[in-house]
């Protein structure tokens, strides 16, 4: 699913840099990343996505060359290849639980709202156990409720890769494995990849796979 | 058949109607009898001249109905005789530009009675200059009404002003002779007291030099005990031997009055016409009536 | 399709913030627009009514006084004139002139004692009832009407002025016998007698005897509509024919004359007439003091407008901040749509429909309010010159 290859990268005005030699995500894999603040776990998310284009290297995404596509054909890759799960939820105030769930699909032409697309929300929302809360606003929804919305938007367009930044960071203990079972659950249901920034080490041993992000930062100190 | 019948006088009758309505006259209202004369004079068959003022009923006192009001107020010409006479056209609401005073030229010789004392509510005493009413038993100066007439219609457009002109000469020539026939008839009465029954006949007296007291009876009334006395006070005062009524009274008042040496004579006072006669005509009666009465 | 969902389901959501940032957005389109049309209004109705008006004769003073009051029966109390200038116009044969007394007023109205020239030369119509019949009817204005809530049957008495100062002169109790039809004029809001009513309410005409008393009144065998007025006369069947006027009516006063001239040359004649400045009455064309009325209003209208766009530029510019703040605010959402790979100008699209949709809001809240200003203009206009005047 993913393929890093001698990846280097640096914000400009800064001193930090990654240097990821290799890295390689198999199909429906579901690897951790962990690594200590700053290490730029959160980085290679967004080198992934194509939100960030690296200095070197190549990343290949679902057999895409991410850093060689252009601006517009890297947000439509996104758009229709990754759905992204946030540490602080990011849900719209003024959309209700279902308008939150659809909203990829009013951001971009690359994906149709359609019947098909509003089914599976309802679908996804049922099989998180919100499926009556539809028509609540986020503020009307506990934090697990909000993260299941979440979860739900990010699954909708039926991506290959979840990317997951902290998603449980921001939950009581005993939601942060239900939650992440629940996403584990609607990924494997779904065929798609899970790739998860985390902190919570007690959730490790529910990947498949870790990867110590200290590893490349030593290395791009060297 | 019946029905053609009748929707040919329904159609008829329509016509008539329409016809009617199309060609309706100006109209002229006149508050007293000789104003409506000379009006008819004046206009021939021009317009409608009408004297509101039912028989029976003093023009001096009438009190128009709204009915009638209205009636007048749609006039094109109203006719007023001024001097104080038919105060209630100061109750009434006209148009003021279809007004005539018809005396407002000869205000000047105008007879002042005397004054009228009342008090109000609280507002103390006050009075009220009177004047007499009755100017058209003046012929002269029933002509300067005429005349009054003849410009308010001709600045009206209601005839036209040769018309018009040709008329009023006829007219004043009419009461002109009515003048002078008058004077000659009234010449041996000058001398002879004479007592009314009511205070209208001052123009007369002035025009032709008649010696007049005036009582305060009613109208073709049998006097009753006070008006007799009121009666003697003045035969005894002034010698008075002719009695002039404004309308036939009862057979017993004239017994009473001819008892007290008085020669009766009936001499209307033409605010309202007279049955049969045009104002001039009535007018010529009642003066050889007086001289008759003044020559026995 | 979908940035109009976006912007609309947010300005819903912000339901509070949007409607202040649309009504303000609304007012400042409307204001303007709005002041123009009831401007405009005006100045149609006030030069209408000075063009039909084509001569006035008063007394030498303020010939504003003397329009204002003879035209809008305003609170304006020129020296009255004396009926005899009334006469002297009607001898000369050049003009019909109609006097306009309207110095008392009824529960606010104005009570103008007229002839019934007025009602034709204004060509007032009497919806219900009838016209001016007998010395003390009332004939009122469909305004009157409506904010008195009185018609046909109904009465109503004068407001006691110590204007003449005449002792023993008690309010008059009129009946009202017609309503005049609407004309969105001045006539409105006025109650029309007979001037001869008008002289009997000044005390120079009077019946006898015939005052209804403070006892009556409390007995309830009267009824009163002000309630200040405690003893007031009343022309009845049985007192009508002692009414009488003292002196000549030719001293009799009215406020103002209007003048219709029989043609342009009587015009030119008689206004000569009036030229000498020794002369105590004067002779004016109201369309040109109406004329100038405009004028100075219309300079105090550039003025108001240039205090609307000041308000406007800094209303405007307060909404541009409430704007760019709520963007600062959305900054999060932008982030997060950017990494859901929303479409390039997604943001800007987003904002603009926001906008768009803020504005259109406004421009029909604006187009409704200027179409029921414009709508209602003439009756508003009649309404703020009588309460003008």
């Amino acid at each position: 699913m993913i393929s890093v290859e001698n990846l280097s990268f640096r914000y400009s005005a800064t001193s930090f840099r990654l240097h990821v030699p290799a890295f390689t995500l198999g199909d429906h894999e579901r690897v951790a990343i962990v690594g200590p603040s700053g290490s730029g776990k959160t980085t290679l998310l967004n080198l992934i996505a194509g939100i960030l284009t690296p200095e070197a290297g190549r990343i290949d995404v679902a057999g895409t060359d991410v850093a060689s596509l252009s601006d517009v054909q890297r947000r439509r890759f996104r758009a229709s290849t990754i759905g992204f799960v946030f540490q602080d939820f990011a849900l719209l105030d003024y959309l209700s639980a279902r308008q939150n769930i659809l909203y990829p699909y009013r951001i971009t032409p690359a994906l149709t709202l359609n019947a098909e697309a509003r089914d599976r929300a309802e679908a996804l929302a049922a099989a998180c156990g919100i499926g009556d809360k539809l028509d609540r606003h986020p503020t009307a929804l506990s934090q697990g409720e909000q993260q299941r919305v979440a979860i739900c938007r990010a699954l909708v367009t039926q991506p290959k890769l979840i990317l997951s930044d902290e998603a449980t960071g921001n939950l009581d203990p005993e939601s942060k494995a239900r939650i992440l079972d629940l996403l584990f659950e609607q990924a494997s249901e779904a065929g798609a990849a899970v790739l998860a920034v985390t902190h919570d080490h007690e959730l490790l041993p529910r990947f498949e796979r870790v990867l110590d992000f200290a590893q490349f930062r030593q290395g791009a100190d060297a | 058949m019946p029905v053609l019948k009748h929707l040919l006088a329904v159609w008829l009758f329509l016509f008539a109607t329409a016809g009617a309505t199309a060609q309706e006259q100006p109209r002229v209202v006149a508050v007293n009898h000789p104003l409506q004369y000379f009006a008819e004079r004046l206009l021939g068959d021009d317009a409608d001249v009408v004297f509101p003022v039912p028989a029976g009923v003093d023009p001096s006192f009438w009190r128009p109905a709204i009915a009638d009001i209205s009636m007048i107020q749609s006039a094109d010409l109203i006719l007023l005789n001024g001097a104080g006479f038919a105060t209630w056209v100061d109750r009434v609401s006209l148009p003021r530009s279809k007004l005539v005073n018809t005396t407002a030229a000869i205000e000047d010789q105008f007879i002042v009675t005397e004054s009228i004392t009342h008090s109000h509510g609280d507002g103390g005493e006050h009075s009220h200059e009177g004047l007499a009413s009755y100017t058209w038993l003046d012929p002269a100066l029933a002509i300067a009404q005429a005349e009054a007439v003849a410009v308010a219609i001709t600045a009206r457009d209601l005839a036209s002003a040769e018309d018009v002109d040709a008329r009023l000469a006829a007219l004043r020539r009419d009461l002109e002779a009515l003048d002078a026939e008058t004077a000659g008839a009234l010449a041996g009465v000058a001398n002879i007291a004479i007592i009314t029954t009511h205070p209208r006949y001052e123009y007369l007296a002035r025009r032709y030099g008649l010696s007049v007291t005036a009582l305060e009876w009613e109208a073709g009334a049998t006097p009753d005990e006070a008006g007799l006395a009121a009666l003697r006070a003045i035969i005894e005062d002034k010698g008075a031997q002719v009695l002039i009524w404004e309308a036939q009274p009862s057979a017993a008042a004239f017994d009473m009055t001819g008892a007290l040496g008085l020669r009766n004579v009936v001499f209307p006072p033409l605010a309202h016409g007279v049955d049969g006669s045009s104002y001039i005509e009535a007018f010529a009666d009642a003066v050889s009536a007086l001289a008759g009465a003044g020559s026995e | 399709m979908n940035a109009l969902y976006l912007a609309f389901a947010y300005l819903r959501y912000h339901w509070a913030r949007s409607l202040v940032l649309t009504l303000v957005a609304a007012l400042i389109l409307l204001v303007p627009i709005a002041t123009q049309i009831l401007l405009s209004t005006s100045e149609r109705a006030l030069v209408a009514r000075g063009d039909a008006t084509p001569l006035l004769l008063g007394s030498r003073g303020s010939q504003l006084d003397l329009t204002m009051s003879a035209l809008y029966f305003s609170d304006e109390r020129p020296e009255p004139v004396a009926m005899r200038e009334v006469e002297a116009i009607w001898d000369s044969g050049l003009a019909v002139p109609i006097p306009l007394h309207s110095a008392f007023s009824t529960a606010g109205h104005r009570i103008v004692g007229t002839t019934l020239d007025y009602f034709d030369f204004r060509d007032l119509t009497v919806s219900d009832g009838r016209g001016l019949s007998i010395l003390g009817d009332a004939v009122i204005g469909a305004e009157v009407a409506q904010t008195l809530g009185k018609g046909v049957g109904d009465t109503l008495v004068s407001s006691p002025e110590n204007l003449f100062d005449l002792d023993g002169v008690y309010p008059l109790e009129m009946p009202i016998v017609g309503v005049l039809a609407p004309t969105n004029s001045p006539d409105d809001g006025a109650v029309f007698v007979d001037i001869k009513t008008a002289w009997v309410i000044q005390g120079i005409g009077h019946g006898h005897e015939d005052v209804v008393t403070a006892a009556e009144v409390a007995a309830g065998s009267a009824s009163v509509s002000n309630a200040a007025v405690v003893q007031y006369q009343r022309i009845t069947d049985d007192n009508i024919d002692s009414f009488h006027f003292h002196g000549s009516q030719d001293d009799f006063p009215t406020t103002a004359v209007v003048v219709v001239p029989n043609d342009a040359r009587a015009s030119t004649i008689l206004k000569g007439r009036y030229l000498d400045g020794e002369n105590p009455s004067q002779l004016i064309a109201p369309a040109g003091v109406i004329q100038g009325l405009v004028d100075r209003i219309f300079r105090i209208k550039s003025l108001l407008d240039v205090v609307t766009t000041i308000i406007a530029v800094a209303a405007l510019a307060a909404i541009g901040l409430a704007v760019f703040l709520s963007y600062r605010l959305r900054a999060r959402e932008i982030a997060t749509a950017v990494k859901l790979g929303a479409r390039r100008g997604m943001v800007l699209r987003l904002l603009s429909a926001e906008t768009i949709t803020l504005l259109s809001l406004s421009a029909a809240i604006a187009a409704i309010g200027a179409a029921i200003v414009s709508q209602n203009a003439e009756s508003w206009v009649g309404w703020l010159l009588a309460l003008g005047a």
